[in-house]
């Protein structure tokens, strides 16, 4: 079996990032000035200067500092597009070079300006000793700048791979009782058996198709209602699902996958084990820029076993929030009396037009 | 004669299928349609279907269930099981059934299955019911009343006590009397009941303590029961070894 030519990738989702920070960005140059005080303080503590006094050595350590790294960002931000091309060992190389050369620059010029009153060393030895606190100053930035955006970018692959590993998991269950009232209705009824057939189709593709990480939130209630209709074929009167979803904003950016896993879950855990039935709710609510969705479902009668694989969805549907909302995002999940209920709840983004 | 198929599966679309090709098989004729375990268990109890086609999946009483209480009838029917998928081995239960089919079913298995199973004498069908009933224990107590069938969980049952013709199964919304003897009782529960007497068996789960009257007569106290129930000498002293009552 062939696959259809790919489309080109998404930018930004597909290449990879480069792990230099957006130097342009104020959490950026916060952090800048977070590494450049925390060095300012280690060297007004190494240092015994008795004629500043600790706090002025301080202070004007900082502004030294401050400046030649405020210098450097604004420079960064220039070249960001540049360094963005260049591999890891050559963009690093070019930012220490340029951090030091930046250094040796501003030192010269403090020197000229404040020699004999401020700075007892001769020229050569402030400039070196400069140049060598920063090599390693910034050396040390730049594996921290690294090792986060490597972290950043395992947890990216690690999410995306739990999503593939969702995707794959349709209940085999699921499909052979499908199949089996298709062959059931293809006698009896095959209009509906037609209309059975086409929406497994729908099921499959929202499952298999890869480019479904966004998706608009009125494309995934219409993939949960086709899962629905198939069930409903086979469970009959004793699956009912009340829908109260109007008040959602349609164009609500979500990961796909993640109403119809829930819809799923209530059927197969709250409704199937049931001998007459459940029914499932699913309401929606929009508030305050935030969309909140509930799916609640009956829970079995006691000392009927319970169905294990609950929780592997809900992390995996958690954690795929989390990539696109962040903290703003929860879910939280958890039997109250008769019910089981879970609730999503994210800021909403429309979905950006044309994708 | 024709032989009477009687269909379970808790899925409409899925009997009807069943139906229409059971039909189709010849000489097969469906006896009724059960939707649930229960059904399916006092339907082959009014109807005495020869073949039954069992859905091992269902709501409340499963498939494996239902056979365990067909295989404690005096001539059980011949089990077909039906499945569309577990996860469970399907081998594991292989020995308790005729045959096994999965959904979709095609006409020609479900032909030779059926056909399997008006070859198999009473003997062979006995020996598929003991190899049920060795296999796993029921997971509740069927006692036939006047309206219908009820079911016991197993782990209500406090004891079984025996007498002449009949059982008492004592259990926690009362007693019932049921035809099973105490000596199928005894083998099929062994995991959980004790022989305390000729004429008992009691649920580990609710022993307290073993008293003695004056005579030396040993009694046992069963946690949620009022009256004690006679212990054997033989087993008294087993019973405090085992349980440190």
């Amino acid at each position: 079996m062939s696959r259809p030519p790919q489309p080109p990738a998404v930018a930004g989702e597909e290449t990879r990032r480069h792990y230099l920070p957006n130097f342009c960005a104020a959490s950026t140059v916060l952090t800048i000035v977070i590494i450049c005080e925390v060095t300012a303080l280690l060297l007004a503590l190494a240092r015994n200067e008795a004629a500043l006094g600790f706090w002025s050595d301080l202070g004007m350590t900082s502004i030294f500092l401050l400046w030649i790294a405020l210098c450097g960002a604004g420079l960064l931000c220039l070249m960001r597009d540049y360094l963005s091309r260049q591999s890891v060992a050559v963009s690093a190389a070019m930012v220490l070079t340029m951090t030091v050369t930046l250094v040796m620059v501003v030192s010269t010029i403090t020197h000229y300006l404040a020699s004999g009153f401020l700075i007892e060393n001769a020229h050569w030895s402030f400039l070196g000793r400069n140049a060598g606190i920063t090599f390693v100053v910034t050396a040390l930035a730049l594996r921290y700048f690294y090792v986060t955006h490597e972290w950043r970018h395992n947890v990216g692959l690690q999410a995306k791979a739990r999503v593939h590993a969702l995707q794959a998991r349709i209940r085999p269950h699921f499909l052979f009782n499908s199949m089996n009232t298709i062959a059931a209705l293809t006698r009896s009824n095959p209009a509906r058996a037609e209309e059975a057939v086409l929406d497994l189709a729908e099921l499959f593709r929202a499952n298999l198709n890869e480019k479904r990480n966004q998706i608009a939130l009125s494309e995934e209630i219409s993939v949960a209602r086709t899962y629905q209709r198939m069930e409903q074929l086979r469970l009959g009167d004793r699956l009912r699902v009340d829908w109260k979803v109007d008040s959602l904003p349609s164009d609500a950016l979500v990961p796909g996958l993640t109403l119809q896993p829930l819809l799923e879950n209530a059927i197969y855990h709250g409704v199937e084990p049931r001998q007459d039935g459940g029914v499932v709710t699913v309401t929606g609510e929009f508030n305050k820029g935030m969309i909140t969705i509930v799916v609640r479902n009956p829970l079995p009668a006691a000392n009927l076993t319970m169905r294990d694989g609950n929780r592997l969805a809900l992390a995996n549907i958690k954690e795929r929030l989390d990539l696109m909302y962040g903290e703003r995002a929860t879910v939280k999940a958890g039997r109250f009396d008769e019910e089981y209920i879970v609730t999503l709840r994210f800021p909403f983004t429309a979905v950006a037009a044309g994708t | 004669m024709s032989l009477r198929v009687l269909i379970v599966d808790d899925e409409p679309p899925a009997r009807e299928r069943l139906r229409s090709m059971v039909a189709e098989a010849g000489e097969f004729e469906v006896a009724g349609e059960a939707g649930n375990g229960e059904q399916a268990i006092d339907m082959v109890d009014r109807l005495a279907p020869d073949i039954v086609l069992l859905d091992v999946r269902m709501p409340g009483i499963d498939g494996l269930e239902v056979a365990r209480h067909l295989a404690a009838l005096a001539a059980p029917p011949a089990v077909i099981f039906t499945t569309a998928f577990d996860e469970y081995a399907l081998q594991a239960f292989d020995s308790e059934a005729v045959a096994y089919l999965l959904k979709p079913i095609r006409a020609e298995k479900l032909r030779a299955a059926l056909a399997k199973a008006e070859r198999l004498s009473r003997l062979q069908l006995q020996e598929v019911a003991t190899a049920t009933k060795t296999a796993a224990h029921r997971l509740h107590i069927g006692v036939r009343g006047r309206d219908g069938l009820k079911l016991i969980p197993i782990e209500d049952v406090y004891c079984f006590q025996a007498d002449q013709k009949y059982t008492t199964v004592r259990h926690q919304k009362g007693e019932d009397l049921i035809e099973d003897s105490l000596k199928t009782l005894e083998e099929e529960f062994a995991a959980h009941f004790v022989r305390i007497h000729r004429n008992a068996l009691v649920n580990t789960k609710y022993l307290e303590r073993i008293a003695r009257d004056a005579s030396g007569q040993h009694f046992v106290h069963l946690r949620g029961m009022s009256d004690a129930l006679e212990v054997s000498r033989r087993m008294a002293g087993d019973l405090k070894d085992r349980f440190r009552i």
